[in-house]
């Protein structure tokens, strides 16, 4: 038989009124600060699990804002380019207007005069600003205008006009995350919107018996390609080929020299890494210039932008030749339309691949928040009836205990 | 011949024996709530009656009682429970102190909470966001700056928390050490006293009681066994070596450790060699303090270490707004100021060892390539070194893998423009020191031709961390391996001073073809961003996220284990305590049952007395003389 010490039936009340009071506090602290997970020990995998949710929620969010804000600069980007668009189809009118011989010097030379007023609005348009102040138009040299007017005078036109116009931006797009590991630009270099023919650089040194000196890079059109040692001519010209740029060469098969042609739309942009040399040697650049600036001067450059296309008939305008006017001047300008339309249809295309992941992010947020709720937060329904269980339990042992310890057998002694 | 006074002195016997009967009572009475009495029991005889077989035997039938003598006073006890308690304790002690230690760490980390280490590294990535979108405001590198500040000051305070916890767990081993101490001397007096008074034959019961006690306490705190084969030297044994052997102790000492930061060892004060306990609290805390609380700090090391410098790697090869480049974001400080990591670490006065963290291949490679070479990489591993064999037909990035799990202390990764890159992690042994590359060889050619980081294949081309100017293995330059940080970094590492006074110098862009970059180029702000969830290696872990989680799973895994055993402990020993009070407690039921019986047995005997003394005065008073 099992014998109770007096003192037995006191340690145990004590033993089990200090875990249930333990475990009431434990529980009213949860529930004063409705979390689950109090302590990391209440339920270890489940506070990992909630801090991989609460940093990827923290992401989506940015995600989210990054969309938004890359949105909101097409979206001014888009007004533009579509206002642009406009201009650009009252010029044409105005082409095909002046192509006519039915109108006369005069008549063109007044319609000259409205070309140039359409001219300089494009070119306000092509330096136009975001909202936070940066150039909306310059790639990621984006505090700078990045188009550079030149000016000059017009035999019978008083004043100044603008004779050329210089792209001094970057081709960097810039960019920025919109889902983990996914980039999207965030804006759009000039020099490929506002352009409008193919361009062509034709050197004019022979190529056939180049070698490349040392292992070297270039740049075209940001794209590194990397040289080595020996290649000769036909070895770069197909290392260019290959490479991501849009940008075809070939050899001239009457000068031997080497031809770069963009197979898009834009300005072609050409650098010599470092202290390389390749390009210069090959008579395309000179010197360690910053493009576009740096074609070599006797290499002959062939496609034009859209405002040269402007200026072109501007100036055919003005001197009335209606061949100018209706041919190779309305074709510049039709190529520069669509150049603008295409890359409306790409602003359009992007906001369209940004509204998608938006939507995504709509609904993997509030999910991540959910399955975090479900980790962390506590069950409140339960939580309270567990207390209630818990303060009725202890009730029941504080007052079984205030009867059985009582008496004694000296409660009964005289 | 039977004397006539015979029965007063049987009446008188049995008077002093209940006397002392009723006394005991009392004393267990008084002492039913003292910790670890035991209660104690009058053993009775009948006393030796007469006649014995003698000369003077009296030739009458007998033999004829002589009443009551009380035989020994002796306390009701089970010594096998006694050993199960001591036995057990150690458990306790053991389980307690990490239940309660392991819970402070818990609590360092704030999980999960927005004031986490891991909530503020959120926000600094998101300040990198911030920047990739708008790198021409000053409003976006003020919030990097800002947000790195208080990154930092996050890692800093939860270094210093683990700190605090390993400080007071130094502390708590001296105190515990003292404790040990002075109950093996109140133990060793009370052998002392306890052998003299065996030596009349009487029974030490209160002595006895306090001495279990001590034992016990001391058992909370050691894991010990008691001998008690020879009665007059009652010895103690911990993991085989003598505590105390009757009055003879074995003290214990503490001493401050160099190799172990200068938090004390404890050695046995006789031989001075370091003592190891493998239960009790003493062990808990020796292992909070060197192996939970250390590895805690080590991997709050290790993830600023490669966080900082996954950092400034992006930084420096960036420019900023106002044409700086090559800043680090993060000042980092060298264990040792020699661009080539060469230490004196024995300190006569030569160069001995080469304290490298990082050291960059040469060579671009691509991870899906089959490197299609054969042979074995050596690295140093926690103890000796650990070869990793390759095949022709292994990826890049398999072997990168295979690297990762090989156990080694060295960890492979292929950093932004894929070069291969191989860094220390904190060492497992206390004498290597963290975040040093003790050893890469490659027996064939991938480390060598293939990645770039050696000179030469086979054990003449091998980096060895054992000599000066072991960096001349690497066949880079010191751009491309980089010295160990100064001991816990997690404690100093500060935003560079130069960025802080101006944020222009933070580089967002890389800029082209060594240009310095455009103001709207945020291409590194976006690189340092994307490191957040990119396979970085932070240790043996992938990423950041993955370190994370990792912690807190682990942190929450042992305080939960902890607890659990705790739990288990407490019950063991409350039923071990239950069945010692049930044998050994007092019962006043009982006590007074035993009381009214020994008060009957007074009463009886008085009255017997009386019964004689009526006889004796019918003789002496009444006869007819």
């Amino acid at each position: 038989m099992k014998r109770i010490s007096t003192n037995m039936s006191n340690y145990d009340m004590q033993y089990f009124s200090r875990i249930r009071q333990w475990e009431m506090n434990n529980l009213q602290n949860k529930m004063a600060d409705q979390t689950r997970i109090k302590n990391l020990r209440d339920d270890p995998i489940a506070a990992a699990h909630s801090t991989r949710y609460l940093s990827h929620i923290t992401r989506l969010t940015r995600f989210s804002k990054n969309i938004e804000t890359v949105q909101s600069n097409h979206r001014i980007a888009e007004g533009y380019l579509r206002e642009s668009n406009n201009i650009l189809h009252r010029i044409r009118e105005l082409a095909i207007q002046g192509g006519n011989d039915t109108y006369t010097v005069s008549d063109k030379r007044i319609m000259g005069e409205e070309v140039n007023q359409l001219l300089k609005e494009l070119l306000e348009l092509a330096n136009s600003r975001s909202g936070d102040g940066t150039f909306l138009f310059a790639g990621d040299k984006n505090q700078t205008k990045p188009y550079r007017i030149m000016e000059g005078n017009f035999p019978g036109i008083n004043g100044k006009l603008a004779t050329g116009v210089e792209y001094i931006g970057s081709i960097n797009p810039g960019q920025a995350e919109i889902s983990e590991g996914s980039y999207i630009d965030t804006n759009m270099p000039g020099n490929q919107i506002f352009w409008a023919e193919q361009q062509q650089i034709f050197s004019t040194v022979d190529g056939t018996s180049y070698q490349v000196e040392e292992d070297s890079t270039i740049l075209v059109d940001g794209e590194r390609i990397d040289l080595s040692v020996g290649d000769n001519v036909y070895a770069i010209i197909a290392k260019i080929n290959t490479s991501r740029a849009a940008v075809q060469a070939h050899l001239d098969p009457v000068s031997n020299a080497i031809v770069l042609q963009t197979t898009a739309p834009h300005q072609l942009w050409l650098e010599d890494e470092g202290e390389g040399h390749v390009l210069q040697d090959l008579g395309i650049l000179k010197g360690n210039g910053v493009p576009p600036h740096n074609l070599a001067v006797d290499s002959e450059i062939g496609g034009g932008s859209l405002f040269d296309m402007v200026i072109h008939l501007r100036n055919s305008l003005y001197e009335g030749n209606t061949i100018d006017i209706g041919g190779s001047a309305l074709k510049g300008l039709t190529l520069a339309q669509d150049q603008v339309l295409a890359k409306m249809a790409e602003i359009g295309a992007k906001d369209e691949r940004m509204q998608m992941v938006q939507g995504r992010l709509d609904y993997e947020i509030p999910e991540m928040k959910e399955k975090n709720s479900r980790e962390v937060d506590l069950d409140f329904a339960k939580a309270i009836t567990d207390l209630k269980m818990l303060e009725f339990n202890h009730k029941v042992a504080l007052q079984t205990a205030a009867r059985i310890l009582q008496p004694t057998l000296l409660d009964f002694l005289r | 011949m039977q004397s006539a006074f015979a029965g007063i002195e049987i009446g008188k016997r049995s008077l002093i024996a209940h006397t002392q009967g009723l006394t005991t009572i009392g004393h267990n009475l008084s002492n039913a709530s003292v910790e670890g009495y035991s209660r104690q029991r009058v053993q009775m005889k009948a006393f030796d009656p007469i006649y014995m077989p003698a000369l003077n035997r009296e030739n009458t039938p007998g033999q004829i009682g002589q009443g009551v003598e009380v035989s020994r006073i002796e306390r009701v006890k089970d010594m096998i429970l006694e050993g199960r308690i001591v036995g057990q304790a150690n458990g306790q002690g053991y389980w307690a102190a990490r239940d309660k230690y392991l819970l402070m760490v818990e609590q360092v980390y704030h999980e999960p909470g927005e004031l986490s280490v891991r909530s503020l590294m959120d926000k600094f990535w998101e300040s990198w966001q911030e920047l990739s979108l708008y790198p021409q405001e000053e409003a976006a590198r003020q919030s990097v700056v800002q947000r790195s500040k208080s990154l930092m000051d996050g890692i800093h305070w939860q270094y210093e928390s683990l700190k605090e916890i390993r400080s007071m767990l130094d502390q708590d081993v001296v105190a515990t050490v003292k404790q040990i101490n002075t109950y093996l001397n109140d133990i060793s007096s009370l052998n002392e006293q306890i052998v003299k008074i065996e030596a009349l034959g009487d029974n030490p019961n209160d002595l006895l009681d306090r001495r279990d006690l001590l034992v016990k306490n001391l058992s909370y705190l050691i894991n010990i066994t008691i001998e008690n084969r020879d009665p007059d030297e009652f010895s103690i044994h911990t993991s085989g070596l003598h505590l105390i052997q009757g009055r003879v102790i074995s003290p214990l000492k503490t001493v401050s450790d160099p190799l172990n930061e200068g938090y004390t060892n404890v050695v046995w004060e006789d031989s001075g060699e370091t003592a190891w306990f493998q239960g009790g609290k003493l062990a808990g805390l020796i292992e909070l303090r060197d192996v939970d609380v250390r590895g805690e700090i080590q991997k709050l090391d290790m993830m600023t270490v490669n966080f900082v410098d996954l950092v400034n790697e992006v930084h420096r090869s960036a420019y900023g707004r106002n044409g700086r480049t090559g800043l680090d974001f993060f000042q980092e400080y060298p264990a040792i100021n020699n661009i080539l990591g060469n230490y004196d670490r024995n300190g006569d006065g030569v160069f001995d060892s080469t304290y490298i963290f990082r050291v960059a291949g040469q060579n671009n490679l691509d991870p899906q390539q089959q490197i299609g070479l054969q042979g074995t990489i050596t690295l140093s591993g926690p103890r000796g070194n650990i070869t990793i064999d390759y095949f022709p037909t292994d990826t890049v990035g398999d072997l990168v893998e295979r690297i990762n799990v090989s156990g080694s202390e060295v960890v492979a990764r292929l950093d932004r423009n894929n070069t291969l890159t191989l860094k220390a992690i904190p060492a497992a042994v206390n004498e290597n020191p963290d975040f040093v590359i003790r050893h890469i060889e490659d027996s064939g050619q991938f480390l060598v031709g293939y990645a770039g980081i050696l000179n030469a294949s086979g054990a003449e081309g091998a980096y060895d961390w054992g000599g000066a100017d072991a960096v001349l293995a690497f066949r880079g330059g010191n751009l491309d391996f980089a010295v160990a940080p100064l001991q816990h970094p997690a404690g100093w590492i500060e935003v560079n001073e130069a960025i802080i006074n101006d944020p222009g110098s933070i580089a967002a862009g890389f800029g082209v073809n060594g240009r310095p970059a455009a103001s709207g180029d945020g291409s590194a702000a976006i690189a340092i961003a994307a490191l957040r969830n990119s396979p970085v290696m932070v240790g043996r872990l992938p990423s950041f996220d993955e370190y994370f989680s990792q912690v807190v799973a682990d942190a929450g895994l042992r305080g939960e284990a902890a607890e659990i055993a705790l739990q288990t402990e407490n019950a063991i020993m409350k039923e071990l305590e239950d069945m010692w009070q049930s044998i050994s407690g007092v019962n006043i039921d009982e006590e007074l049952g035993q009381m009214i019986k020994f008060q009957h047995g007074y009463t009886a005997a008085a009255r017997f007395i009386t019964e004689v003394d009526k006889m004796l005065d019918t003789i002496i008073n009444r006869m007819g003389v």
